[in-house]
Parts: structure tokens; sequence; C-alpha cells
């Protein structure tokens, strides 16, 4: 299977995650918006995983193929805090965020092919940056609920319960960006002799992990305010983007040896 | 805040004073930076970083049991005092990741003569503002784990240690081993042995081991073509250029609109051209150059245009099809799959080892990790001269404990999620 084939896979697998998102939204019972979300996830990985096998290599190496896995780990994000913590509108949040990385990449497809560079192939590869991006949708769901949070403040009832929700996404996101990077770390060693060259990818995920270690620890204080906690998690948000695909449109990245697109 | 009713530098302290102790700091940084310049690492390599380190340990003991119930060192042994720290540090990451850094070898003179420069934020890894500041966060870090020792421990607290610690670990140890790093290249040719290498700044170091080169071998992709703009090189379509890498003869695709049949595929050829005619031929041999026959047609074109298409080699010149006054289909250089080098490797020692070094499988050797590094581009998959990077990191140790704390801590956190708190 090839990348033409992404639009009705990408299709319906929209579909089967809106329908989840709707009936979780009308109050039914978990079920049902659970099985539909997990069709949906299913119908995605199957175009991964015939993807991988076509191109006979992982499919991380462009940015397009990192939304790819960040379109499919947004809703399992979402399901899982859906399952945990009963807020009905965190899968339609996931959906609609993945679903518009799902538009870049049908807008903007990337090129795929079988390529693979030396420095790429290694087993380090993806655990790598399949923990990343596991870790980039759950920070991402945590975003989520801060904007809702701050648009919505005077309108949330139990606010110390919407902040331990938060709390504990942050904890798995933060702890699996510190994997991913500690990987990073060991991986690079291997590869260009070095385990930390400041490479600009990463600086700004240095800086990522310590807008997070922030937040963490400003929320360790009973004083903290909800509000600057909130702020804070948009922030580092902002920080991993940069770390994601920002860096490239930054006068630093000539520097980088990050680049796999081309 | 909380605070409200206090003084600022009234006890207890909060975040106000918390900012203006790592802002003082970052500021003694700029003036160290301003009359002194930059940090040069090579002044702190064994045994100056150890005695460091082991004063630097010392002085943060002695401060714990002296004055660990201090209120001050209880401050900076707490929220108060890190998150400013971390904000500043974070500052400067960002600076750091946004301004293109200079390599550590560059002249002082070749950088930029602005304030940027002056501030050192062309390297800003060896900056006095950033590296007090990280020695700052060492000391709260260092004094935060210190200070959980004296309360009652509980099993929550083996993930603070594994975290705090591991990260104290491996920050100390990475910065005071960056002084005794060394990072030389060595060009070994095919059949020779080599022990002299070169480090960045281009001088010539002799190592007591020696490289070599018994084979080198280039693995490359299958050719791929591409429809391009006659004039400019440029690939079509312009929006996403498309390109079809060869997958056997007789076989069929489209690009750009055109529709290319694959006649016949030489992996070793000769390619002779001048201004109106090519011709290629087999030829088993060094040097030799891939070429495909192809037959492009298009709706609207008259007739299907047939020839060869090469890339070239060393020897040989790249070969286009033109198919009318502005297009042509050309075969772009092919990517390396896999480069590696057999080698044998003597040490003074005596011993002798054989081994096969590529891309992420590195070789140890005694003290030494042996990189591929390159190989002769100019000639390409006919190189017979492979470049090595040899590393040397003795305080990797150290650093690799702290990293593999860090990942205990992380998977802790990821497990044991937040405190439960009391509402």
């Amino acid at each position: 299977m090839t990348w033409d084939a992404f639009f009705y896979f990408a299709i319906g697998a929209i579909l089967l995650w809106g329908a989840g998102a709707a009936l979780a939204l009308k109050h039914y019972a978990k079920r049902l918006p659970a099985i539909l979300t997990l069709a949906g996830l299913v119908v995605f990985f199957f175009f991964i995983a015939t993807l991988w096998s076509s191109l006979e290599r992982p499919p991380l190496r462009t940015m397009g193929e990192t939304r790819l896995w960040y379109s499919f780990f947004l809703p399992v994000a979402g399901l899982l805090t859906y399952l945990r913590w009963n807020y009905r509108w965190i899968l339609s949040f996931t959906t609609i965020l993945s679903a518009v990385f799902i538009f870049v990449n049908i807008l903007k497809p990337d090129i795929h092919n079988k390529v693979l560079m030396p420095a790429l192939q290694s087993p380090w590869f993806a655990p790598h940056v399949i923990i990343y991006m596991f870790s980039y949708a759950i920070l991402g769901a945590a975003t989520l609920i801060a904007i809702y949070y701050l648009v919505r403040e005077n309108r949330i009832s139990d606010k110390s319960r919407m902040m331990l929700m938060t709390d504990n996404l942050v904890y798995a996101g933060t702890a699996c960006i510190t994997l991913g990077m500690l990987m990073g770390a060991i991986w690079a060693k291997e590869a260009w002799g070095h385990y930390w060259s400041w490479d600009p990818k990463e600086t700004w995920a240095a800086a990522t992990w310590i807008g997070y270690l922030l937040y963490i620890h400003y929320r360790m204080k009973r004083s903290s305010s909800h509000r600057t906690s909130m702020l804070l998690l948009l922030i580092a948000f902002i920080l991993l983007q940069i770390c994601w695909y920002g860096v490239n449109y930054l006068p630093s990245a000539k520097q980088s040896i990050h680049t796999y697109s081309t | 805040m909380e605070h409200s009713s206090r003084k600022i530098w009234e006890q207890p302290w909060g975040y106000t004073e918390g900012f203006l102790f790592a802002i003082a700091i970052g500021l003694a940084g700029i003036i160290l930076q301003l009359s002194t310049g930059q940090i040069e690492p090579v002044l702190f390599a064994f045994p100056v970083n150890s005695i460091i380190g082991a004063l630097f340990l010392t002085g943060l003991l002695a401060v714990h049991l002296l004055a660990g119930k201090k209120s001050m060192v209880r401050w900076l042994s707490g929220v108060y005092a890190t998150i400013p720290a971390l904000v500043l540090l974070l500052v400067l990451s960002m600076i750091l990741g946004l301004i293109p850094q200079q390599p550590q070898g560059t002249a002082k003179d070749l950088l930029p003569p602005n304030l940027f420069g002056r501030l050192g934020w062309y390297r800003m890894t060896t900056s006095w503002p950033f590296v007090l500041l990280c020695f700052y966060t060492l000391v709260i870090l260092g004094l935060t784990t210190l200070r959980r020792t004296a309360q009652k421990q509980r099993w929550r607290d083996i993930g603070f240690y594994l975290n705090h610690l591991g990260l104290f670990i491996a920050l100390l140890g990475g910065l005071l081993g960056s002084a005794d790093m060394v990072r030389v290249t060595m060009s070994v040719q095919e059949g020779a042995v080599e022990w002299r290498s070169n480090n960045s700044s281009g001088e010539t170091m002799e190592l007591s081991l020696a490289i070599q080169l018994d084979s080198f071998l280039i693995e490359e992709y299958p050719p791929k073509l591409v429809i391009i703009e006659h004039e400019t090189g440029k690939m079509l379509p312009a929006s996403r250029p498309g390109s079809y890498m060869f997958d056997g003869v007789g076989k069929t695709t489209q690009l750009a609109g055109y529709r290319v049949e694959i006649i016949e595929y030489l992996p070793h050829a000769a390619v002779f051209r001048d201004s109106s005619f090519t011709n290629v031929v087999p030829m088993m041999m060094e040097g030799a150059a891939e070429a495909i026959r192809v037959k492009v047609s298009k709706p609207g074109l008259s007739q299907p245009k047939e020839g060869w298409v090469s890339n070239g080699s060393y020897l040989f010149p790249h070969s286009v099809l033109q198919i009318d006054d502005a297009i042509s289909v050309a075969m772009p250089q092919q990517e390396v799959k896999r480069y590696s080098s057999h080698v044998t490797v003597y040490t003074e020692e005596g011993t002798t080892r054989q081994a096969v070094i590529e891309v992420n499988k590195p070789l140890s050797v005694e003290e030494w990790m042996i990189y591929q590094y390159s190989y002769d581009d100019a000639k390409g998959k006919y190189s017979d001269t492979s470049l090595f990077e040899l590393v040397r990191d003795p305080w990797l140790k150290v650093v690799y404990t702290g990293i593999i704390m860090l990942l205990a801590g992380a998977l802790f956190l990821f497990i044991a999620g937040p405190k439960k708190r009391r509402s």
C-alpha cells in the first residue's frame, strides 16, 4: 500500500473517531464511544502497518510520517483520558486536533520513498521517534485541557479534579519525553560520537523538557495558581512545537544534523 | 501571592528572591564574560576538573551538614529557588537554539564583533553566564537531594532520588567531563596503516593505536529517474517533485505527466557523450557508471523519445535524455544505503583486532570509540579512502550512570504519576 491510499483510510478513521466523540458528548455509556474510537485506531494503524511494509523501513523519517503517528496517538491519549477521567469532551478535542494533522498530510503530502540514510539505520530509531510522538500526543491532550480551562475557567465546577487530571497527563507525557530524549542521547553516542552535541533539535528538546519541569515543580506548591499552571503548559507546548518542526524554520536550522525530510 | 505582606529579602523567601538570585548569577556571568572572554575548556582538563568536582561535592555536603537547617539553605533546596533558575536556563537555551553556534575551533576574531558575540551567545555552552547558571542549578539540585535524605524515607522517594540524583550525576559529569573529551579524525587508504589523526584545529596527533583499512565498501540504493526542467535543473512537478526508483527492466511509470518505460539497464557502463550523441556500452571495471535506457511518451508528443540516462561517475559524465526544448529525463546521484570499513586495529600493547566499522556500529578499542565518519566523496562508491572519527571520553561512565538512573526515574514517574494530594 502506498501513500495514495492514505486519504481513504484517514477519512474512514476520522468518521469513526468523530462518531465516537459525538456519542461521548451525548452522554452515551462509555462502551460504544470507546469501541468506535478503537475501530478508527485499527483502521488508521492498518494503514501505518502497510505503509511500513511497502517502504521496507519504519515510516518515521519525514515530517509527514511523524505527523502520521501523531494523528494516531492523539485519539489514543484521548481515549485513555476519557476512560480514566470521564470527561466527555476530550474525544472531540483529540479528534479535531488529529484531523488537523491528517489534513496537513493530505494537502501537503511529503515524498515517501524507501531511502533510509545510514545514520537512521539503528534499533533506536523506531522507539526514539515513536515514544516522542506518543508523548507529544499526551502533552497535546494536556494542552487541549489547558485551553479549555483558560477559556471556561469560571464555568468549571471541580477545578482541582481537572488539575489532577492535567497533572497525570503531564507526568506521563514528561516521563515519555525523558525516555525519548535519553534514548536519543544513547543513540547519538553510537551514531555521532557524543551523547549531547547541542544540535538545534537537541537544544529545543532540552527547552521543552525544562518547560514541563517548570509546570511539575510549580504545581508542587499548594499555593500555586491554576491559571499560571495552565499558561505554563501552553508555553511548554509551544516549545514542543518548535522542537518538532518549528526548528526547521529557525536561523540555527542549517547546522542541524537532525534533518531527514528530503 | 502568598507572601504579599512580606517585604523583599524578609524571611521566608519566595519566588522574588529566587529570580533576583538567578539574575545576579547571570549578571556575574556577564561580567566575567566581558572581562575574561569565553571559557577555554582545555584549561579545565584533568586534573583541574576532578579537583573542581571534588571541591563542589565537598562544599555541598558541608553546607548541608553545617547549615542545612538555616532558612536560606532550606529556601535554596526548594521550589522557590528551582523555578527561577530553570526559567533563566530556559531563556539561555532558547537563545542557544535560535542563534547559529560557531564551532569550538573557530578563532576569536572570526566571531561577529557585535554585542551577542561579546555576551558569548555564538558559543553559548562555553559562555560564563550559561555555565554559572548550570552550576547554580546543580547547587539547588544537590542541596534538594541532600535535604530529602534528612526526611523520613517513603517508597515514592525512590523516584525522587533516581530523577534528581541521576540528573545531578549526568549534568555534573557532562559539564566537567567535556574538558577531557578528545575527538579526532583519521583518514585511511585501502591497504594502508595509519596512526596519525587530526583534531578540529587541524593539528596532527599521534595515537597509541593504528588502523589498517583492509577494505571499504559502499552499497547504494537503486538509481532513480526524475523529470527536470532542462534550463534550471529543477525537478518536476515543482510543487511535489516526483521520482521513480529503478525496479527492474520492462516496468513503466508515470512521472510529471510523462509515461516512462524502462527498456534496458546496465549496472556497469561506459558513457561517451558529445553535444549531439550519447553512446553507452557495458564495461566491467572500476569507475563504471550505471545507465538506464528509457522510452518516454506523452499524449501530444509526436513520437516517443528513447535513449540512455546516467548519473555518471568520477570517470564518466552524467547524461540526460532531452524530450523537448524544456524537459529532460535525468538520474540524480544515488543515495548511499550503507558504507562499512573492514579494519585491523593494532594497539601499542601488541593486541590485534579485526572488525567491521559502519555508521551506528562503532568499534571500542581501549579508551577509544572508532566511528565510521565519511569517505572520499569525489570517487563516490569507488572510494578507496575511509574517514574515521575517534572519540575518547573518560567521563562517559559517570554520565551513563546518571542517564540510566534518569531512565529508571522516568519509568517510575510514568507508573506512579503525581503524588496524591489530600484535598
